[in-house]
């Protein structure tokens, strides 16, 4: 017979093998590798304060002949503690969903349990088959003031926990964040970015119940968002954005009337539409651009401090008069 | 068979819709405003759990997305006819009460009881335009038995949470009758209701 005992992390545990006397001799195995005799007593296996790593099989064999008399397997875990339970309606009005998780692991199997009921009608919560830890319900009542009662029983081999959430039926109603959301720079327009989005494909009439939007949006250097909420339409012209700097964009959907904001978008980056660059021409690189006609290269504008008129000397030497002035009076004043 | 509706009676339609829903969802948020000032003042505690009241026309419904839009209108006359009632005894009852002690909450409530039947009225509206007769209210019943000063703020209590759920269940309504296809089921309603 395969066994399997179930004890809590700490415990102090005693394995007999099997129907074999208290004296008679024996050796005991985990996983293979045979038990020091300091933890027998007689033929009981004796651990004491045993932990995670000490799970595994354990199997008593009759001294002499190694019949095997005795195999468990041994799962060290701890007993659950309260769950956290979350309910929501994504896809209002058809219905919501409830999915939980354990706040820390237990180690061994545990079963869930979950409970609706809605004034004094019991619901069925239907499971998921992914994720297991979820389930569905459909309304079969709207616009109710009556709230519904969900409870979330977690049981073990070492115990039971549970948590009950009560809310009524508009709280909950959060829809997911606006999907395929597109920035967009407008062109000739260097302070716009055009804003479209679509509704979440999780919310079945947006007809009746239409979702409003908010939209934030900042520029990378900084760390303040601006905000717009739009009560219509799944587009919006951003018009005070800062030439040439890159933005961050997101959206967040709600219902019209009831219940809270979506989690915000996936973000979108844009730039403003900018200029191109025009380059400063003097008469030389006219005349050079004119003359080289197979070349493509446009020498860098000049910053001119005097006319060529002015020019004394010659080469690298050349100065104008206007600058050979200035070093005369430094050079007097200095000497 | 029911005949399609000519354009203007649809414009109209949809355009006694758009109104409609502008003054639920103003209904609305004035009900939400009132109901945290009347559990404030009236001392009563915001998570108490109301016992349907008799009388209180329920907001909840089972199918309601499988209503036609006759039922939806008929329905909802119904309510705020019965609204219409039961605010004017609560103002009644506030001012007998508190007389002057609780004016505010006093003109919350005859500004709410307008609205109500503003919103009755727009209603009748709709039901004329579906070439749907207008039920006649119904006539005082016997005078309702006369409920502790306790028992009254419960019931208060009651009637305004069920009016924000019958706000937004409204607005839910219009948009559904405003609906083109929701519209025609309106007019073919006329042909297969007694």
């Amino acid at each position: 017979d395969i066994h399997v005992q179930y004890e809590r992390v700490g415990a102090d545990v005693t394995m007999k093998c099997g129907s074999m006397d208290w004296d008679a001799a024996v050796t005991w195995t985990a996983n293979g590798t045979d038990i020091d005799e300091s933890h027998l007593n007689g033929s009981y296996l004796i651990l004491k304060n045993v932990d995670l790593s000490q799970s595994g099989q354990y199997s008593c064999y009759e001294g002499s002949s190694w019949h095997l008399k005795y195999q468990t397997y041994l799962r060290v875990g701890i007993p659950p503690k309260e769950p956290v339970l979350m309910c929501r309606s994504n896809n209002y009005p058809k219905g919501f969903y409830c999915s939980w998780h354990l706040p820390t692991p237990t180690y061994i199997p545990n079963s869930f349990n979950i409970s609706v009921i809605h004034g004094t009608k019991d619901m069925v919560c239907e499971k998921d088959a992914v994720p297991k830890n979820r389930c569905h319900i459909r309304y079969l009542q709207l616009f109710s003031t009556v709230k519904y009662k969900v409870t979330l029983t977690v049981t073990n081999a070492l115990g039971k926990n549970f948590t009950t959430l009560i809310f009524d039926e508009f709280a909950i109603v959060k829809p997911d964040p606006p999907e395929s959301v597109v920035a967009k720079p407008v062109p000739n327009n260097p302070r716009r970015l055009e804003v479209s989005w679509q509704n979440p494909s999780s919310w079945p009439d947006p007809e009746t119940f239409p979702l409003k939007f908010f939209l934030r949006y900042r520029p990378l250097i900084l760390d303040q968002w601006q905000h717009v909420e739009l009560s219509d339409g799944t587009s919006h012209t951003i018009t005070d954005a800062y030439a040439g700097k890159e933005y961050i964009i997101q959206v967040a959907a709600k219902d019209n009337d009831i219940g809270t904001w979506s989690d915000w978008s996936v973000a979108v980056h844009a730039t403003p539409w900018t200029e191109e660059p025009k380059h400063l021409t003097t008469e030389a690189q006219i005349t050079e651009t004119t003359s080289a006609s197979t070349s493509s290269f446009m020498a860098p504008p000049t910053t001119k401090i005097c006319d060529k008129g002015a020019m004394v000397g010659s080469g690298a030497m050349a100065v104008c008069w206007t600058a050979g002035l200035v070093v005369a009076a430094y050079s007097v004043f200095f000497i | 068979m029911a005949a399609a509706d000519s354009p203007s009676t649809a414009l109209r339609r949809r355009d006694l819709c758009s109104r409609g829903i502008r003054l639920a969802g103003k209904m609305r948020a004035d009900v939400v405003d009132l109901l945290d000032a009347y559990v404030e003042q009236q001392g009563l505690d915001a998570s108490a759990s109301v016992a349907a009241v008799e009388g209180v026309p329920l907001a909840a419904v089972e199918r309601w997305d499988e209503q036609t839009g006759t039922q939806r209108l008929l329905e909802n006359l119904a309510a705020y006819r019965a609204f219409r009632a039961l605010l004017a005894q609560m103002l009644e009852e506030q001012r007998e009460q508190l007389g002057e002690a609780d004016a505010g909450l006093g003109r919350a409530l005859a500004a709410l009881l307008l609205q109500v039947s503003a919103f009755a009225y727009h209603l009748e509206e709709l039901l004329r335009l579906e070439s749907r007769g207008v039920p006649g209210e119904e006539g005082d019943g016997p005078p309702p038995p006369r409920l502790s000063l306790f028992e009254q703020k419960l019931r208060g209590l009651g009637v305004l949470r069920e009016l924000a759920q019958w706000a937004v269940r409204s607005v839910r309504d219009l948009r559904q009758l405003a609906k083109p296809s929701t519209a025609t089921g309106a007019a073919s309603d006329l042909a297969e209701s007694p």
